[in-house]
């Protein structure tokens, strides 16, 4: 088996048995999805259709990015922080292939979560609504390809800034990130317009978004090397 | 013999300040390496430049004619045990093993890892957390990891600290097993002495980043100090006699009382004359026995000299 997939495989594995993160990604995911729906499908003079599409376009983007950063705290920082990184790091994998490695293994089950979010929003809306919503086809091929695609870049270059920056750098990080993200979950929709609508050329221009951080990511990880994240160890 | 280590004239420096300076040393193939020193000493940062963690600010240091820092491929021949064991908490020991081994590149890693729990005593518990094993199997576990794929060097970082006596024995015998029978060359970081003598053929003692002393550890002891010539009275209430007897005789220092026993340095003086000047004050002597310096002993000149030479 490839390398870059038995860490990724460890990672899932790891994170499946990570029954508090997993809880708390899964309740998040769970209330945001459920609840934001129905506060948004009521008393809005935007067609139901379009507020679900409008749901599923930016909800699921940031939930899905959210559980992906809950699953970098275990698969980068937590190793970091107790050291084991540094057995890894003598190991014969390149530092690309760690990282790789390391970003397949959160994607995966956060992709899953932003699934289990999209199911909850549209059966929660259909249920509001009395009848069965059938999402854009924009909008479906944005949550089964460019989310994914997403999430992997968020956690890239989560996981990179991580593995860079030292104990107290990543506190600071993680507050800013967790604000950002709370406000991305509260004002989108208001940022976006209530007449916004999911179109193709949106989701291209989304898709390219996660493309190019994908690639600024990967250009950043020249700049990652042993001695870097060996000397930002805890003590 | 072939040097599988080659370190020289190596120096590393933090944000200017020298936490190596110009060590250099080489471990042959076989040789189990003791590297000691206190805290702080840079015996972790020279590990990390060999292991290719850190870069050198200057000088060389080749593990297998390889330089680990640039050589993914090399160091698939070097197994790694740190002070942390390495392992992954939630992963059963099996599971631990069975990932390491696929990124060593064994591909079908069941008979291995099935041999190195049975070997390490752990194939009772093997499918449980390692979350759930006392320190001493961590470690256990940590050089069954180490092992795995069968490396020509392994590299240990404090591998009893924390220990309780009989782990620590366990531990020794572990490293001892793989010198003899795997004939693998070991480089073991430790300021555990009594470990290091036990084990070790030579040994580089560390000091402020400089290398103090460097040699086998039979020499070490033999050359750098006198014997203690320790002798057991047969009454302990002749001790004042026996102490005014020795005080005075020449080619000796060092004169200690510890319960019925009397201990010297032998400068000159010869043992049996120790003897028969106790032998014919009227004393009694139940045992004698001539003792090389302990490592301890050893080591705690060398940092003292080392301390005076520097202040």
């Amino acid at each position: 088996m490839n390398r870059v997939l038995v860490v990724a495989a460890k990672e899932i594995r790891q994170l499946a048995r990570s029954k508090n993160v997993l809880i708390s990604a899964v309740l998040f995911i769970v209330i945001f999805g459920g609840m934001t729906g129905p506060a948004m499908l009521a008393g809005r003079d935007t067609a139901p259709e379009q507020v679900i599409d409008q749901l599923l376009f930016y909800l699921v983007l940031v939930l899905g990015i959210f559980a992906g950063y809950l699953f970098c705290g275990q698969v980068f920082l937590r190793e970091k922080q107790e050291g084991v990184v540094e057995t890894l790091l003598c190991s014969p994998l390149s530092l690309r292939e760690i990282w790789l490695g390391k970003v397949a293994g959160i994607v995966v089950p956060a992709t899953v979560l932003s699934y289990l979010a999209s199911v909850i929003i549209v059966l929660v809306g259909s249920a509001m609504l009395g009848k069965a919503v059938a999402p854009s086809l924009p909008v479906i091929i944005h949550v089964i390809a460019v989310v994914p695609a997403f999430i992997g870049a968020g956690a890239g270059l989560m996981g990179f800034a991580q593995l860079l920056l030292g104990m107290r750098e990543n506190q600071i990080l993680n507050f800013a990130i967790i604000f950002g993200l709370i406000f991305l979950i509260s004002f989108t929709r208001e940022l976006l317009g209530p007449s916004f609508a999911v179109t193709w050329e949106v989701v291209a221009v989304v898709m390219a978004l996660a493309v190019l951080i994908m690639l600024i990511t990967s250009w950043l990880t020249r700049f990652l090397s042993r001695e870097r994240i060996v000397t930002t160890l805890p003590d | 013999m072939t040097a599988v280590i080659e370190v020289a004239s190596l120096s590393k420096k933090f944000f200017g300040r020298c936490v190596v300076e110009d060590i250099s040393f080489s471990v042959e193939k076989g040789e189990v390496f003791g590297y000691l020193g206190p805290n702080g000493a840079g015996k972790t940062t020279t590990m990390r430049i060999l292991l290719g963690l850190l870069a050198p600010t200057s000088g060389r240091a080749m593990v297998l004619s390889s330089d680990l820092a640039v050589d993914d491929r090399a160091r698939g021949d070097v197994g790694v045990l740190m002070e942390n064991n390495g392992l992954y908490e939630r992963l059963s020991a099996e599971e631990n093993l069975e990932y390491f081994a696929r990124l060593y590149g064994i591909g079908d890693p069941g008979d291995r890892v099935a041999e190195l729990l049975e070997f390490t005593g752990l194939h009772e518990r093997s499918t449980e957390p390692v979350g759930n094993f006392s320190t001493g199997m961590k470690r256990k576990l940590g050089i069954a990891r180490a092992i795995l794929h069968e490396p020509e060097i392994v590299f240990f970082d404090e591998p009893s600290s924390g220990l309780d006596p009989e782990a620590q024995h366990m531990v020794r015998e572990l490293i001892l097993g793989l010198s003899k029978k795997e004939a693998m060359t070991v480089f073991l970081n430790s300021h555990n002495l009594d470990e290091v003598q036990r084990i070790c053929s030579r040994v580089a003692i560390l000091h402020r980043g400089k290398i103090q002393a460097l040699d086998t550890v039979s020499r070490l002891t033999e050359d750098r100090g006198k014997s203690v010539y320790t002798v057991t009275l047969a009454d302990p209430g002749t001790f004042p006699a026996a102490l005014d007897i020795l005080s005075t005789a020449s080619g000796m220092s060092g004169l200690t009382l510890d319960g019925d026993r009397v201990s010297m340095y032998l400068d000159t003086l010869p043992p049996h004359e120790v003897i028969s000047m106790l032998v014919k004050g009227g004393i009694g002597v139940n045992e004698a026995q001539r003792e090389a310096r302990s490592l301890e002993e050893i080591y705690l000149g060398v940092m003292r000299q080392a301390e005076g030479d520097s202040s």
